[in-house]
C-alpha cells in the first residue's frame, strides 16, 4: 500500500513538471528531462472446465513441490485484471542508462525490474545490475505483453517459476567479434527465485545463482536462425507451499537449448517456428528429506502473423519424465494498431492432475493488452 | 578459435589505416555516404530499400553489422523509433551511441514538414516530429550531401580535401539534374494526388503536387473499408490524376478505388532499391519525374 502511495507521487511529480513549465516561463524548465515513460494493462476474461478452488487443488506434474495453480496471469474463471505495468527509462548521463519497470496488481505493487546498464564500455562489454529479468534462454527475459502466447510454456512455469528468474544482481555481456551475431552471458544473482532456485528455509548468506548462455543469430535470405544454449547452477531449498516441510534441499542445474527459424515475407507477415529444451538436475544434499531428481520438458511452437492485423499462433508443449500428457494451445489475436490486441486463446491441458487424478483442463482466454507512451520497440 | 584472435589481434593495427565503417539506416543514406566519403569509407546498410522504413525487422544478425562500426548515420524524425533503438542498445558499441560525435541524425539538418501542433495515437501513429521522409525532395539530398560531407569531415579531418572534392563533384551534378528535374514536372505544378501513406510529402511539396487524402484512414492505420468508399466520393468530386502508392503495401485497396474511379495507380519507389531499377539516387529520381504522365 505504501509503495502505491510513492509511485503515485511519482506520477504527479512527473505531470507537475510538465504543467509547471508554463507557469514559469520555461527559465528554469525540468520536463525536457522526464524519461520515457510507457503504461501496459493487460486484462483477461477466462472460462475453463474446472472451478479455481480445483484448480487451486491440482498440482502440476513437473514441479518439485506444490505451487498451487501454476499460473501468474488470469488464473480466476472469469474476469481478470492481470497487471497494469509502468515503464520508465532514460539515461543517467553518458556512461549509464536506468530502467525502472513497476508491476502493478490489484492488491500490490512490485519492482518488476530495476537495474542500470552501461554505455560506454570497450570491447563490445556490457554490464547491467540491480534486479533484471536473466537472460536465460528465449523467453525468460520477455515481458509478458511480447509473449506470442496468454501464458508461459509449462516447462518455463515449472522449472523456473511464474516470475522467470528474476533477482538482483549483475549481468557481463560481450559480442564476440565473428561476422555473424554470437553474445555470451554470465550473471550472477541472489537466489530466491522461486520456481527451482527457491530459498525456503535454511537461508545461508551468499550463496548465488550463476547464469550462463550463448546466443548466435544469422541471416539465411529472409529468414533468421536464432541459436541458443543455457545454463543455470544454484543451491535449492524448497519447501512445500502448503505444509511449510522441507522437500528438497541440494544443488540444481538447468540446462536449456532453443532454436527460433523465423523467416519474414515482407514487411509486416512472418512465419515463426520456435523450439526450446529445458533439462534440470536436481542433486539432493539429503536424501531422507527429497531425492535426485532429473526432468526435462520443452515447447515447439509456429507463430503467423498475416499482416498487420492478425496473428495466429499454435503450440505444443510436454515433459519427457514423469508426463501425464501434453498440453496444446491455440490462438488467433488482432491489433487494431501497434498499441492495443485482442486474443483468444484455447488450451487443451493433460498436465494436471486433480484429487491425484489425471484431469484435463480446457480453457478458453480472452486477453486484451494496451499500450500508451513511449513508443516501445518492436520485439524480435 | 584461438587462431582467430591472433589473426585478430595481429590486424589491429592494419584498422589504424582502414576506411571509416560507417553503418547507415536506409540505402538512400548509403549512397550519399558513398557519392561524399568515396574510396575512403565503407558503408554497411541495414534496411532493405523495398521494405516499409517504418518497419524494419530488427534481426539479431543487424546487432552484428553495427558492432564495430566507426559511425552511424540515420534518417531521424522518428522513423527509426520502433527498431533501431535495440539494436544501439544491444551492440555494445559506444560510436554509434546517439551523444557520440560519430552519430548523425540527418533530420536535424532540415526542415520538417507537417509538423503536428498536438499528438494523440487516436490520430493514427503520427510522426510526432513532422514528415520524416524529407530525402524525397531532390533539394533536400544537396543539403543531406552537405551534411554528410560536414560530418565525415569531423570526425576523419584528415581526408577532408577528399570530401571537399567529392562533394563538389557531387553537388554539381546533383545542380544540373536539379534544373532536368524541374523541367520535366513543370507542367505537374497544382496536380492533386492521392497516396497511401504520406510518404511523398516532400516530392509533392518540391514540385507543387498537391495531396488530398491517403488510403490509410489514420497514419499507419490499414485500410478501412468505411474510408475507401469517402475517398471514392471525394475522388469523383475532387478529380485528382493518380494514386502515388508505395511499393511495400498490397495494392488492391488502390486497385479497388482505380476500378470503381479511373484514376490511375502509380506505383512511387521511396528509396534506392524499391525496384530492382532503381540503383542510385539519380535513378530514383528520374524515375519518381517521370512516373506520373
Ligand atoms: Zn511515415
Amino acid at each position: 500500500m505504501k509503495k502505491i502511495v510513492i509511485f503515485t507521487a511519482l506520477c504527479a511529480t512527473l505531470t507537475f513538471a510538465t504543467e509547471h513549465e508554463h507557469e514559469h516561463g520555461g527559465s528554469f524548465e525540468q520536463s525536457k528531462f522526464i524519461p520515457d515513460i510507457s503504461l501496459i494493462v493487460d486484462t483477461g476474461y477466462v472460462h475453463r472446465n474446472v472451478s479455481n478452488t480445483e484448480l487451486e487443488k491440482s498440482a502440476p506434474t513437473s514441479n518439485y513441490g506444490n505451487y498451487g495453480t501454476f499460473k501468474e496471469f488470469n488464473t480466476n474463471n472469469g474476469f481478470n485484471l492481470n497487471y497494469a505495468e509502468m515503464m520508465l527509462h532514460s539515461n543517467v548521463d553518458q556512461a549509464f542508462e536506468l530502467d525502472g519497470i513497476f508491476h502493478y496488481g490489484t492488491e500490490s505493487v512490485e519492482i518488476e525490474e530495476a537495474y542500470f546498464t552501461t554505455k560506454a564500455l570497450p570491447y563490445s562489454l556490457k554490464v547491467k545490475g540491480g534486479k533484471f529479468k536473466s537472460d536465460f534462454g528465449r523467453l525468460n527475459s520477455q515481458h509478458a505483453h511480447v509473449w506470442d502466447f496468454a501464458d508461459a510454456p509449462l516447462v518455463y512455469n515449472s522449472f523456473l517459476s511464474p516470475e522467470g528468474i528474476n533477482a538482483p544482481g549483475v549481468q557481463f555481456q560481450w559480442l564476440a567479434p565473428t561476422p555473424w551475431y554470437m553474445k555470451l552471458g554470465f550473471e550472477a544473482m541472489q537466489k530466491g527465485n522461486g520456481g527451482t532456485f527457491a530459498n525456503d528455509f535454511d537461508k545461508k548468506d551468499g550463496e548465488p545463482l550463476y547464469v550462463g548462455y550463448l546466443k548466435n543469430s544469422f541471416d539465411i535470405k529472409d529468414a533468421s536462425v536464432l541459436l541458443g544454449v543455457s545454463y543455470a547452477n544454484g543451491v535449492s531449498n524448497i519447501k512445500n507451499a502448503v505444509s511449510a516441510a522441507p522437500i528438497y534441499k541440494g544443488n540444481s542445474e538447468v540446462y536449456g537449448a532453443d532454436l527460433s527459424v523465423k523467416n519474414y515475407f515482407n514487411s509486416y507477415s512472418f512465419i515463426n517456428w520456435q523450439s526450446e529444451l529445458l533439462y534440470r538436475d536436481m542433486k539432493s544434499d539429503d536424501v531422507t528429506i527429497g531425492k535426485d531428481k532429473k526432468q526435462s520438458g520443452y515447447y515447439t511452437q509456429i507463430v503467423y502473423q498475416m499482416d498487420e492485423n492478425w496473428k495466429a499462433g499454435l503450440r505444443y508443449e510436454d515433459f519427457l519424465q514423469d508426463s501425464y500428457g501434453a498440453k496444446t494451445t491455440l490462438n488467433a489475436s488482432y491489433k487494431t494498431s501497434e498499441f492495443a490486441q485482442l486474443r483468444l486463446q484455447y488450451s487443451h491441458d493433460e498436465t494436471f492432475k486433480m484429487y491425484g487424478n489425471n484431469k484435463a483442463i480446457d480453457e478458453i482466454i480472452l486477453q486484451l493488452t494496451f499500450a500508451i507512451g513511449a513508443h516501445g520497440a518492436h520485439s524480435f | 578459435m584461438k587462431k582467430y584472435i591472433f589473426a585478430l589481434l595481429f590486424l589491429l593495427p592494419l584498422t589504424l589505416f582502414a576506411n571509416l565503417n560507417i553503418a547507415v539506416t536506409y540505402p538512400y543514406i548509403g549512397a550519399l555516404t558513398k557519392a561524399i566519403g568515396g574510396e575512403k569509407v565503407d558503408t554497411v546498410v541495414l534496411a532493405k530499400g523495398n521494405w516499409d522504413p517504418h518497419f524494419v525487422v530488427p534481426r539479431p544478425s543487424l546487432i552484428a553489422k553495427v558492432r564495430d562500426a566507426d559511425a552511424l548515420i540515420m534518417n531521424g524524425g522518428q522513423l527509426e523509433i520502433g527498431w533501431l533503438p535495440p539494436l544501439i542498445d544491444r551492440a555494445s558499441n559506444p560510436k554509434i551511441a546517439t551523444n557520440a560525435k560519430t552519430f548523425l541524425d540527418l533530420s536535424q539538418h532540415v526542415e520538417l514538414l507537417q509538423k503536428p501542433a498536438s499528438v494523440d495515437r487516436s490520430g493514427g501513429d503520427v510522426h510526432p516530429d513532422g514528415n520524416p521522409h524529407f530525402h524525397l525532395d531532390p533539394n533536400n539530398i544537396l543539403i543531406l550531401a552537405g551534411t554528410v560531407k560536414e560530418f565525415l569531415i569531423s570526425i576523419d579531418s584528415q581526408n577532408s580535401a577528399v570530401y571537399e572534392k567529392n562533394y563538389a563533384h557531387f553537388s554539381d551534378m546533383w545542380n544540373k539534374k536539379l534544373e532536368m528535374w524541374k523541367s520535366k514536372m513543370a507542367d505537374k505544378n497544382a496536380l492533386k494526388v492521392v497516396q497511401y501513406h504520406n510518404v511523398m510529402a516532400y516530392f509533392n511539396h518540391a514540385y507543387g503536387l498537391t495531396s488530398i487524402a491517403t488510403i490509410e484512414p489514420l497514419p499507419g492505420i490499414p485500410p478501412s473499408s468505411k474510408h475507401t468508399m469517402e475517398l471514392i466520393e471525394l475522388i469523383k468530386k475532387e478529380k485528382p490524376c493518380c494514386i502515388l502508392h508505395d511499393v511495400y503495401h498490397d495494392t488492391k485497396t488502390a486497385e479497388f478505388i482505380s476500378e470503381k474511379t479511373g484514376i490511375k495507380v502509380v506505383i512511387m519507389p521511396h528509396d534506392i532499391g524499391a525496384l530492382d531499377t532503381i540503383e542510385d539516387l539519380v535513378s530514383l529520381f528520374d524515375y519518381l519525374t517521370s512516373a506520373i504522365k
